[in-house]
């Protein structure tokens, strides 16, 4: 199957500042990808190299099978891109600025846009100027949706949106997904690209750290754990813990006649659970896999993720 | 593929339409200020002997030398100086507006991300500001005409047209230097500044070089100049001034195009 989204060693300098060494990564035809990174990470000028907006310095991009900058406005109609700082200035109201953009995209199906308004919670005959930033962003995404293109691409999609609209978001990416669309998002936290995103690629300094699926983040991330027992030493409770593969961090907080110890785990649950199984327990407290804990670490160090 | 013709023109000429009509309502005020005081002032023999009263250098400064004659009057009050002021700022303000106010607002971003192509960007809008501009130029145009008659302005209509295309293509020229600028800068400031000296340094070279033969040569890199130096609302349009200011402003605006479709947007 083709890429909906290739780069091959993509640099950009502006001057003599290179912001992005080398990125390279491919997004396969109808999956939702997520890019994550800190604020300068190199995550909006990898997407304006998608949309030609920015020219790489060196390297290859092929967006839909194409060179965005050979593929030209054809290529361009076929995609839709939610810039990540929206600037609607206008004194027009959000249908008309949308009825502009039709004219310059790919074709809208009749009520379209209305039923994506509505869906979003966004008044389309309020001037855009006055809308708040989360309207805003509803607005841009509903020019980003409104054609259906074959491929998404949406700077930090979810920023100003409520939690509520932020689930509808979801879902609509998800729709998408399922009608064959492809998803390419940005975001600088990982929860708001792990709830739809297949494939999750961390850029740090302008470079691709790591690139894994969100159930491998999952596996190969930290779970807080907490738990109560009856009749065991705390000495002899961290020792059990302490020897199940995975474990660390094994701290103690309460050791009177009812043990309280708190400890990760990294890896798989079942040895844990066998361990446990000897225990008088009073409570148990395994936590959701953390996985902007982990994703952090790698922020920080890239050796860690390159291994 | 859009059903509409000419997307970007349309939207940057029909969402500017209350600054059209503003700067409508001041070149109208203007020719209703200025034109129906002419039987009053300009033709009188009291207002003739104050304009010989005045310095002969600041009399050529501002072209009143001719303003015994109604075409005179209207070519130096209207047309050269009022007119021309807010013409040029109206021209000026949309042509830096154009591309590079809008990059600098962060919203040709979006617009280059759709279906259009960046030298289509440039030439739609340049339309655009062609077009505000002669329809500034051709009201300015009816309304002299209709008062021709009532302010015994006695102006032939034909050098009247003249006037207009030179009064027209005089703006457009500061309107695409600032297009120009802003589209190779990005910003709307460099658009202005651009824009505003071709405007101001035109009618400066303009009067001092009228004032002595030794700085004539000035006269010949003045557009204020190129376009009224034969006055031609009394005496008839300049043909090949006209060609080189409508030409000049067709070289920026592709002077404009091919810097924007070759550099970095927004970075």
């Amino acid at each position: 199957m083709p890429h909906a989204i290739s780069t091959r060693s993509l640099t950009k300098k502006f001057g003599r500042r290179e912001v992005l060494h080398g990125v390279d990564f491919a997004v396969e035809t109808g999956s939702v990808f997520g890019v994550i990174g800190p604020n300068g990470a190199g995550k909006t000028t990898t997407m304006r190299c998608l949309l030609d907006i920015i020219r790489p310095t060196s390297g290859e991009v092929r967006v839909l099978g194409k060179d965005p900058r050979a593929g030209g406005p054809e290529l361009r109609r076929r995609i839709g891109y939610l810039p990540g700082e929206l600037f609607l200035e206008g004194r027009v109201t959000g249908r008309k600025l949308l009825a502009h953009y039709q004219a310059i995209s790919g074709p809208v199906a009749p009520g379209r846009i209305d039923a994506l308004a509505e869906r979003l919670g966004l008044d389309l005959d309020r001037h855009t100027r006055k809308l708040s930033k989360g309207n805003k962003q509803k607005l841009g995404l509903v020019q980003a949706f409104m054609h259906d293109p074959e491929l998404l691409v949406l700077d930090e999609p979810t920023s100003g949106l409520d939690p509520l609209v932020q689930q509808e978001f979801h879902a609509m990416v998800r729709e998408a997904q399922h009608k064959g669309q492809t998803i390419f998002l940005s975001s600088h936290v990982l929860s708001e690209v792990q709830q739809t995103a297949d494939t999750v690629a961390i850029l740090r300094d302008g470079r691709i750290i790591a690139v894994e699926s969100v159930s491998g983040l999952r596996e190969g991330a930290v779970r807080h754990l907490r738990l109560s027992a009856n009749g065991i030493s705390a000495h002899d409770a961290g020792a059990l813990l302490g020897a199940v593969p995975g474990v660390g961090l094994v701290e103690v907080l309460d050791s009177g006649s009812t043990v309280t110890l708190t400890a990760t785990l990294e890896g798989d649950i079942q040895p844990l659970v066998r361990a446990l199984g000897t225990l008088e327990l009073k409570d148990l407290v395994l936590e959701e896999p953390d996985l902007e804990e982990s994703v952090l670490k790698m922020y920080s160090s890239p050796q860690e993720a390159a291994k | 593929m859009s059903t509409t013709t000419l997307p970007l023109f349309r939207r940057a000429f029909f969402d500017s339409w209350r600054s059209t009509l503003g700067w409508a309502a001041g070149l109208a005020a203007a020719t209703f200020l200025y034109l129906p005081l002419y039987p009053s002032i300009g033709g009188s023999a009291q207002m003739q002997d104050m304009i010989d009263a005045l310095p002969a250098e600041m009399t050529k400064a501002l072209n009143y030398d001719q303003i015994a004659t109604g075409p005179g009057y209207t070519q130096a009050t209207l047309y050269g100086l009022l007119g021309f002021l807010l013409m040029t700022i109206a021209s000026v303000g949309w042509g830096a507006a154009a591309v590079g106010g809008d990059e600098e607002s962060g919203q040709l971003e979006l617009t280059l991300a759709h279906g259009v192509t960046r030298v289509q960007v440039v030439l739609e809008r340049a339309l655009s500001l062609a077009v505000r501009v002669v329809l500034l130029a051709a009201l300015v145009f009816v309304l002299v005409r209709l008062l021709n008659d009532s302010a015994q302005l006695d102006i032939r209509p034909e050098n009247l047209f003249g006037a207009a295309v030179l009064f027209a293509g005089l703006a457009l020229l500061s309107g695409t230097a600032a297009l120009c600028a802003g589209a190779v800068s990005g910003r709307k400031t460099y658009g202005l500044a651009a824009g505003a000296a071709v405007g101001v340094l035109g009618y400066v070279f303009n009067a001092v070089g009228r004032q002595s033969p030794d700085v004539e040569w000035l006269l010949n890199l003045s557009p204020y100049h190129w376009a009224y130096g034969n006055s031609p609302v009394a005496n008839g349009a300049d043909w090949a001034a006209a060609g080189w200011l409508w030409g000049i402003s067709a070289a920026l605006v592709a002077l404009a195009a091919f810097a924007v479709d070759r550099r970095d947007v927004g970075a």
